[in-house]
Order: structure tokens, then C-alpha cells, then sequence
């Protein structure tokens, strides 16, 4: 058995040599062109005049476009995948981003203005300086929480106000009468930062035109090459048959590779405008800029609880920043996402949230490694911190009570999901057991006659993943079908090639695909290769996104390589003349049970290419492709626990201990699951402590373009993990996974904000906002001291 | 990044002769700081003079009572140097600090000075430590070397060769690095000799500066406590999203404080 061994990854040769193939190493026979960017300085700006002709003249140019071209080629938009939604019936008020500014107005800094294409970059960026491009400055507006208050100013004025769409869900009546009788009320402020995933790989594409056979292609840094095609087929019209989407090694995706950036469509605009291939890699500066932004909800939150700790209710009012415009899949947060997992690992009797979707003059935002899930549990997990300790109940025994028990489970949410399987209670117990959470407690009351400022923190949840199922994301506003699709190509010779329209970008696949069709084809797994991200060789795909790869593709793989065997068997039972149920596979060979009587599996599959001897209406070939709809999504469940210390003179945050107790269902690799943890929890970590878009709150300058002011977690800001497991497996797909690509992200955040409080709360500090910096903590204790 | 003419001279003569030469010409040594603003078209020069060719620059040595550092050691070897940990461990400990890895396996001390970035390292070590900075034709001390934002006492035509340290009694380096970039959003040298001691501050100011009432405080008593109760205005200090000025004032008293306690 493959499936659940610690099997090293079979792609880490050519990363860890440097011999990966990206975007940027792609070579062609025609020489490359370039493309650079002019970008918008301003927040808001009208644009009054372009003027290209000194740009144009330049050496190496070969052409410079702008807005105005686009518009007069008739060329499109990038309209939503997840569009929104609007529950209270008002129109919604979608605009999507551009690719390039075509109405004379910029409604974010880093907005497109034109595009230069030249024989190199350095050529094509001297370009973009002598365009001249004659601004008048607007009012902006950066900041969430203020942007539906009167006088902000309008991103779009057609509408008459910054609101995009409203959304509410939840047992309003059930809550307003628990509000009602409760014992204790407590309320807080629970924004989340604005934060960007910051992989290696910067973004990158190529495009390239062939006139000779009418024929597109695009090298892309994409997590779903398949739906890049469609998105073409309303960027730049081009129907899917004549182009072909590769998504070569990319390095990292998070979510933030997911949609038709602009800088996409262009360049191959520009490969068709010049007949060259032309090519674009993002720099840090324009990718801290440019790449979708993430979180940024403003919400207030109250939770109810009874005289025992027990949560009677909560309610919630979000402002889920859009940015200038709405992203693809923007609304796959607000109107699934988001709201759905609010009760988290508790059995909470009433829950009621409101969300307003609102337009600001920054990047537009969408979904990160985790989307709504990493809001959703701060925002609850820091009013049950906060409850339990304004009712002086520890705050590990207040979940514990509160935990959704065993039994309940399938458990309907006050909000209506439905929670498959898992068990809280033990995930819980397991923690427990694993941090020594008494002794934890009792160094925490030592170091504090000490001085030393050391906080616990902790937080239980459960996710949604694995999406589909296609109708359940259709109802929740998915206008792409969610299942995925694999392809299980057996050669003569008995080696395999698998096709997936999943595509891995740090996750693994090459190794854990294998992992689950070695074991179902019962051959070795050195036999297999795995093919991704090329539209022309993978049949179709929906790609690797919110931890549903593996509940998807992975059991799409299964389930394609158990109809190759079942057609293989019947073959093989012809060959050996017994029934195909008399046959079982071992080690490439099938045998004939209680006999010495076997053939091998490259025999057979050479038959089944070669041979005129088969079963009477068995198709030759050996090939089967799956398109795998699941039955419900999965339901991943975790709590993790931290410990941090905080230096109150300067105030920074050492992470000391950090654990984890994951049900994530059946795991194909327990170390390719370690390492999602691990690198999920490190993206919390920067999400919790350092890392922010900030944005100038009169200017609306961008002021974290570059790593010298966007903080992300070094190596040695991070501790040594403690990873463990309960599983229990979801009926949903037949291999049992849940996914467990973001519970890290998920978790993290909200469980170092409760132990920073829980490490400053003597102080008198019931809230500090993420990022918790140095400098805002510092400045909380002063407060707190000074009684403010 | 904007085009430039580039140079490898192999002495010292030759790369003053070929940036009195040029119309706006720059050395180059570890690059750490000068390649990222190219990059990013944020500075321009019409010839970039490497220094990497010139091997004499590459030392750390003793001479008498001075402890000299060429302009091409890198912070890996002063931190490394078993020369450097025995006379001054402080900068040593500086060295070990800047950057991260890759920055200090290329950037240099001296061209660090050079630079006079307000929140670099090595500034701080220069004044705290009462340096000499050596260059082509003379010897400037290390209170009349910054002259503020990015401002050095440097002529044009003139390079950095070498910097020299006495040794002080003690020393001691306390930094607190901004999360993103790990330059100082406060960071302080303190050094005792004979009857004197230097504190200076990196990161808060446009400048490196010294602080007076804690020199006057520690020259009496060299200890952390002389330092309690004073504090540092918040006049004229830095202000940006990684600390505003009051914070960076109480980061002063706190740093040279564990800056007395490293030493």
C-alpha cells in the first residue's frame, strides 16, 4: 500500500536542483518580447490625456496600447466566475476589473494604464516613463470600515453609494430572543487585515500567435489552466479549440492564482498585435500591488452565553471590502464562504450575520488559502476568548462544553451546512493530552509573578472544503460546475500516464496521485507519471483550489483507475479463462484466487492494445477518464493551540510552542499533510503578526509595495510545529478525505490573537487588531496603563 | 534598473581615476543596498565602479591598538572573524545581525557607510564605537562622517578603503529589527573606555546619533540601571508603518539598556 505512507516527493529532484520548468524559463524559437506595464500612481484619478508617441518612437518598441485600442478591437471583460449575490434585492452592483483603464478613470493604485511592448524589458520600461499621462486627482477611499459613511467618496457614482451587495443568513428570531435572557453579552471589534499570499513565484504569462494555423497559446501562472480558457472566450474572444492553456511548475498559488489578471489577456493581446511571443513577469513591487488582496472585513460581533458558558447565540454585522472592483471570484467568499462555517466546532443554537460588500480605492480582493474561514473563525473564536474570561471560565473548558458532541453528528449548523462527520470533543481531549495544558497554565501564573507575559491561545473549527458537490456550488452561486476529472492512460507495455485537471503548485500531486493509483492498480508506483496543467494533453479539469483537489481529482484518479481494472480484469480472466471475479491483483500481476495460475499486468494491457483474442465486445485500448462529482463537500475539523511571549517593553510576540490536532479524513502522505500544515499555520502566523497591505487613509498611497515593508514570516519566527491527527473519514467520497490545505491559514490567526490576549489581558486589554505589530501592542500596554 | 557603463578596475588608483573620470559614477562593493535601488529605477548612475577586483580590500586585521576592517570584508567574515569576537565581540554581534544570510555573505561594513541608510547596522557601530573611516586620501572620524540622510562626509571622487576601531573596555549591541526588512527601527552601540562612553542610536533619526545624558550617566556608572529614568524625546524621529515617533523614542531607553547588558 502507497496510500498513507510518507512516500518522499517525486518532484523534489528537479525543484531542489533548480531545474524546474516556470513561466519565466520557457524558451521559444522566435525571439521573446516584453511587456511592461504603466501603472496607476493614484488611488482615484481622472485621466485627462495619454500621450504615446515619444513612448513609441523609442528603440526596441515594437508597440505601445491602450484602453482606448481595447476598446476599439471590441475586446471583453473578465466577468465573475462567483459572481454576486444580493439577498435583500436590491440590483447587484458588480463592476468588473479591468484589464485595462478604458473609461479615462483609475480607481486604485497599480490600476493598468497602457502597455508597452518592446525587444527587452529594460527597453519597454524606459517606454512606459515617456508616456505621458496628464491626471486629476480624486478623493479616495481606503478604509472599510468608513466606506458607507456619508461623505465618503463614491468608487462607482453611478450607483450612488460604495455598496456592492448585501447578504444575511441565520435564525434571526432564535437570536434576537437569546440575546434576550442571556447571563453574559459580550462584544467586540473584529476586523481582519488586509493581507496578500506573497508566493515565491511572482506572477508571470506568455503569450504567442500562431497566424499560420489560427492557433493561441498562453503560459500561465494558474492554478485551473482550463478555466483560463474559458475566461479567454470572453476576454479576447477566443473560442476554446484554438487555444491552448499551459500551467507549467508554478511556485505557490494559495487562491491568488485563480483568475484572468490583466496582465494575462495583454500580453498575448500583444503577441497577436506584433506576431511575437511576448512575455510579462511580475516584479515584487507590481505583485504586492497587483495580486489580488485578501480578507479586509470590518465586522462587529456579540455572542450570548448562559450562566454555565454555554453560547446561546451571536450576531454578527460584516463590510467585506471589494477593492476598486469585483475580482472573479470575490463573491465565492461573501456568498459561500464566509458566513456558511460560523459555528465553527460548536453547537451554537442561534447565529445571525450580515454582510455589506463595499467598493474602496484599493486592490480588488479575493479569495487566499482559506477565503471567509480565517474571518469567520477570528471573529468567533475571539468573543468566545474574550466570554470566557469576562465570566472567569477557562477558556479551553468553556469550548470544551461548547463542542459539538459526537453524537449530534451529521450536525445542522444554525445557518443550515451540514457537518458530515468528525469529533470535536476528541480533537480537544487529544490537545489537551498533547500541550499538557495544566502545566502550561501553571508556568503561565509563574512567569507572570515574574514579569514575563506569556499567553495560551486557542481555537477549534470546522471547514468547508472539497468543493463540489456541482448543484451545492451552483446554490451557493458557482458559475463553474465543481467536480474534477482525471484520466488513467494504461500504455501496452503496462506503464501509466495520469491525467488531472487538478493542478499542483506546491501540493504534491506528482507524488500523492501516484500514491492513490499504484494502490488501485495494484502496479508500481515507479510505473506512473502524472500530467497537469496543459489543456491540449488533460481532458478538462475545474484546478486546485480550496483544499478540494483530492476529494475531486484525487478520487477522480481512483475512480478512473478502478474502471482500467475492471475492464483490465475482464480481459485477464479471458486470458486465463475464469471469471473476472476469480481474479485478484498483486504486486502487477492478476492472479486467480487459490491458484498458482497468474498473468502480469503488462501482458494483459499489451493484449489489450495488440491482441485479436478478447472478450466478445470489449473495446480495444485500455483508457478511462472519470468526471468526479462528489456527494457533499468535505468538512475538515482542527484545534490548535499556541503559546507566545511578549516582551511588554517592546512589544514583540515570540511564538513559542504551536500545535495542531487536525481531522482531515483519510491521509494519502502524512508528510506532504505536515507540510500543508505547516506552511498554512506560517501564513497565519503573517497574518496574525506582521503581515498588512497598508494603505495611506487621506492619500490612498499603496505604502507596502516592496518585502522591505510587507512583513512575512522568516524561518526563525517560527517554531517547531507539533502536528497530530484524529481521523475520522467523510461518507462523501469513497476514499474518505476531507482536505487539509488551510486549516493553518484558517486557525492560525485567531488562535495567536487569543494568546497575545490571553498574555496581556491583566493589563486590562480586551482587543488589539491584526497585524498585532510590535509597535500596536506597545501602544496598547501604554494605553492600558495609562487607563485609556 | 536604467543602463550604465560597468567597471572592474584592480587597485584602488585605478577605480579613483576612473570615478574622477566619470560624469556621475558609483562604487560598488557588496551591493546589498545600491542593486535592490537600481532595480527598482529608484537611483542611476552613468558608471558603476566595481571594487570586488581590488583584493587588498578584502582584511580584518589588528595594527597596535586599532582593530581595521577593509572596505570589501563582508559582515559574514566580521562576524565570523575570531579577530574581531576577541577585540570588539559587539561588532562581531552587529555583523551577525544585518540583513539576513545572503545579505551578509555580499554586503560589506564600509559599504554600509557608504550608503548611511538611516536604519542600517553599521552606522551605529562606526559612531558607538568611535571609528576612523580610511579613504584613498584621508582619515575622517566618526563624528564628522554622517551628515544626515544618506548624506556622508565623502567627497565626489573619493572611496572608502578601510575603517579602523580602537578597542574599547566593553561594548554592547542591542538591535530590535523591523519584522519585514530586519534593518533597525531601533537599534544602539554602547562602548566604554577609560572614563568615556558612547551611545549611538541607528534607525530613529535621519541619522545615527549619540545620546548624550545616557553617555554622561553611563561614563559614571557603565551599568543598565544608570540609564533608568532617562528618556529620549521624540522630537525629530521617524514615523512610519513599522513605528511612530514615541515608540521609537521608549525603543531608544530599552535597547541601550540591553545594549549595556550585552557588553
Amino acid at each position: 500500500m502507497y496510500v498513507g505512507q510518507p512516500i518522499r516527493r517525486r518532484e523534489d529532484v528537479r525543484f531542489l536542483t533548480g531545474r524546474g520548468l516556470f513561466v519565466d524559463d520557457v524558451q521559444m524559437t522566435q525571439p521573446i518580447a516584453h511587456a511592461a506595464f504603466l501603472r496607476s500612481p493614484h488611488a482615484h484619478a481622472k485621466i485627462r490625456s495619454i500621450k504615446t508617441e515619444r513612448a513609441r518612437g523609442l528603440p526596441g518598441v515594437l508597440t505601445v496600447l491602450t484602453g482606448a485600442d481595447w476598446v476599439r478591437q471590441g475586446h471583453g471583460e473578465a466577468d465573475g466566475v462567483w459572481p454576486v449575490n444580493d439577498r435583500s434585492g436590491k440590483p447587484a452592483r458588480t463592476v468588473n476589473r479591468p484589464f485595462i483603464c478604458v473609461d479615462n478613470v483609475v480607481r486604485c493604485v497599480g490600476e493598468i494604464v497602457a502597455m508597452v511592448v518592446a525587444e527587452d524589458r529594460h527597453q519597454a520600461l524606459d517606454a512606459c516613463e515617456a508616456i505621458e499621462v496628464d491626471y486629476e486627482p480624486l478623493p479616495a477611499n481606503v478604509v472599510t470600515a468608513k466606506a458607507l459613511d456619508a461623505g465618503t467618496p463614491l468608487v462607482h457614482p453611478k450607483f450612488g453609494t460604495n455598496e456592492v451587495l448585501e447578504t444575511y443568513h441565520g435564525n434571526k428570531a432564535v437570536v434576537d430572543e437569546a440575546f434576550k435572557k442571556a447571563h453574559h453579552i459580550t462584544k467586540l471589534e473584529v476586523p481582519t487585515n488586509r493581507v496578500t499570499a506573497s508566493p515565491i513565484e511572482p506572477r508571470a504569462y506568455m503569450g504567442h500567435y500562431d497566424p499560420l494555423n489560427d492557433r493561441y497559446t498562453v503560459w500561465t501562472t494558474h492554478q485551473a489552466p482550463h478555466i483560463v480558457r474559458q475566461y479567454f472566450t470572453r476576454s479576447l474572444h477566443i473560442p476554446e479549440h484554438k487555444l491552448r492553456v499551459v500551467a507549467p511548475d508554478v511556485g505557490g498559488g494559495f487562491g491568488m492564482k485563480l483568475y484572468h489578471y490583466p496582465e494575462e489577456p495583454l500580453v498575448l493581446w500583444g503577441a497577436i498585435e506584433t506576431e511575437r511571443p511576448v512575455k510579462w513577469t511580475g516584479t515584487r513591487s507590481e505583485c504586492l500591488m497587483g495580486d489580488t488582496h485578501a480578507r479586509d472585513h470590518y465586522t462587529v460581533g456579540e455572542m450570548a452565553f448562559d450562566k454555565g458558558g454555554k453560547i446561546l447565540a451571536m450576531r454578527f454585522k460584516t463590510l467585506a471590502a471589494f477593492g476598486a472592483y469585483e475580482s472573479q471570484w470575490q463573491a465565492s467568499i461573501t456568498n459561500a464562504y464566509h458566513f456558511t462555517m460560523l459555528s465553527l466546532a460548536y453547537d451554537i443554537p442561534g447565529i445571525f450575520t450580515q454582510v455589506k460588500g463595499v467598493y474602496t480605492n484599493c486592490t480588488p480582493v479575493d479569495a487566499y488559502r482559506g477565503a471567509g474561514r480565517p474571518e469567520t473563525v477570528y471573529q468567533v473564536e475571539r468573543l468566545i476568548e474574550n466570554g470566557a474570561k469576562e465570566m472567569g471560565i477557562d477558556p479551553f473548558e468553556l469550548r470544551q462544553k461548547n463542542a459539538i458532541p459526537p453524537e449530534k453528528i451529521p450536525y445542522t449548523t444554525a445557518i443550515g451546512i451540514t457537518y458530515d462527520s468528525g469529533d470535536p470533543p476528541e480533537l480537544f481531549r487529544k490537545m489537551k493530552k498533547l500541550c499538557n495544558y495544566e502545566a502550561l497554565r501553571e508556568e503561565q501564573k509563574k512567569l507572570r509573578a515574574q514579569g514575563i507575559c506569556m499567553g495560551i491561545g486557542i481555537c477549534g473549527f470546522f471547514d468547508m472544503a472539497g468543493a463540489g458537490p456541482v448543484k451545492m456550488m451552483n446554490d451557493l452561486g458557482a458559475k463553474i460546475g465543481c467536480y474534477d476529472v482525471a484520466s488513467v492512460r494504461v500504455h501496452p507495455s503496462g506503464k501509466i500516464t495520469v491525467f488531472a485537471g487538478s493542478h499542483s503548485h506546491g501540493q504534491s500531486h506528482a507524488t500523492t496521485w501516484t500514491q492513490i493509483a499504484a494502490d488501485r492498480l495494484g502496479i508500481p508506483i515507479e510505473d506512473i507519471e502524472l500530467v497537469e496543467g496543459d489543456t491540449d494533453r488533460v481532458p478538462f479539469g475545474i484546478g486546485t483550489w480550496g483544499s478540494r483537489s483530492l476529494s475531486t481529482a484525487g478520487v477522480a484518479v481512483a475512480v478512473a483507475a478502478g474502471r482500467v481494472i475492471e475492464k483490465a480484469k475482464k480481459l485477464a480472466a479471458h486470458m486465463l479463462e475464469c471469471a473476472p471475479s476469480d481474479l485478484v491483483i498483486e504486486n502487477g500481476q492478476f492472479i486467480v484466487k487459490g491458484t498458482d495460475k497468474k498473468i502480469a499486468f503488462a501482458e494483459v494491457s499489451n493484449a489489450a492494445y495488440h491482441s485479436g483474442d478478447r472478450p466478445k465486445g470489449l473495446e480495444i485500448g485500455l483508457e478511462e477518464t472519470a468526471f468526479y462529482d462528489p456527494t457533499d463537500c468535505t468538512y475538515p475539523s482542527a484545534v490548535h493551540l499556541c503559546v507566545v511571549i511578549v516582551d511588554p517593553e517592546t512589544g514583540h510576540v515570540k511564538l513559542r510552542n504551536y500545535w495542531s490536532v487536525d481531522d482531515v479524513g483519510r491521509v494519502i502522505n502524512p508528510m506532504v499533510f505536515e507540510g500543508q500544515v505547516h506552511g498554512g499555520c506560517t501564513q497565519g502566523i503573517g497574518q496574525a503578526l506582521m503581515e498588512e497591505c497598508a494603505y495611506d487613509p487621506s492619500s490612498g498611497q499603496y505604502l507596502s509595495g516592496t518585502f522591505m515593508d510587507y512583513a512575512i514570516p522568516h524561518a526563525t519566527d517560527i517554531p517547531m510545529f507539533g502536528v497530530e491527527s484524529h481521523v475520522t473519514l467523510t461518507p462523501s467520497n469513497p476514499l474518505g478525505a476531507k482536505g487539509g490545505g488551510e486549516s493553518g491559514t484558517i486557525a492560525a490567526p485567531a488562535c495567536i490573537s487569543n494568546g497575545v490576549i490571553d498574555a496581556l489581558y491583566h493589563f486590562g486589554i480586551r482587543q488589539i487588531t491584526q497585524p498585532m505589530t510590535p509597535k500596536k501592542i506597545w501602544r496598547a500596554i501604554q494605553d492600558a496603563k495609562a487607563g485609556r | 534598473m536604467y543602463a550604465f557603463n560597468y567597471h572592474r578596475p584592480a587597485s584602488v588608483a585605478e577605480a579613483v581615476k576612473i570615478l574622477k573620470a566619470s560624469s556621475d559614477g558609483r562604487c560598488l562593493a557588496g551591493g546589498m543596498s545600491l542593486i535592490p535601488t537600481m532595480k527598482h529605477r529608484l537611483s542611476s548612475s552613468s558608471d558603476l565602479i566595481d571594487l570586488n577586483g581590488i583584493k587588498e580590500l578584502s582584511y580584518i586585521r589588528r595594527e597596535g591598538d586599532q582593530l581595521v576592517i577593509g572596505a570589501l570584508a563582508r559582515h559574514v567574515e566580521i562576524a565570523d572573524s575570531a579577530e574581531v569576537k576577541k577585540s570588539i565581540p559587539a561588532l562581531a554581534a552587529l555583523a551577525g545581525g544585518v540583513g539576513d544570510p545572503q545579505v551578509r555573505n555580499r554586503g560589506t561594513f564600509c559599504g554600509s557607510l557608504c550608503f548611511a541608510d538611516p536604519a542600517a547596522d553599521c552606522p551605529a557601530g562606526l559612531v558607538g564605537l568611535n571609528g576612523t573611516v580610511i579613504t584613498d586620501k584621508r582619515r575622517i572620524a566618526a563624528d564628522q562622517f554622517f551628515e544626515g540622510l544618506y548624506e556622508t562626509a565623502l567627497e565626489k571622487g573619493e572611496i572608502v578603503t578601510g575603517v579602523s576601531f580602537p578597542i574599547p573596555e566593553k561594548a554592547g549591541w542591542a538591535k530590535f529589527a523591523n519584522l519585514a526588512s530586519r534593518y533597525a527601527i531601533v537599534a544602539v552601540m554602547v562602548a566604554k573606555t577609560g572614563g568615556t562612553a558612547r551611545v549611538a542610536v541607528t534607525g530613529a533619526k535621519a541619522s545615527v546619533f549619540r545620546v548624550a545624558e545616557m553617555e554622561a550617566a553611563l561614563a559614571k556608572n557603565f551599568s543598565a540601571a544608570a540609564l533608568d529614568g532617562i528618556k529620549v524625546s521624540s522630537a525629530g524621529m521617524n514615523g512610519d508603518l513599522h513605528g511612530d515617533p514615541d515608540y521609537r523614542a521608549n525603543l531608544v531607553s530599552v535597547m541601550a539598556k540591553r545594549a549595556v547588558q550585552a557588553s
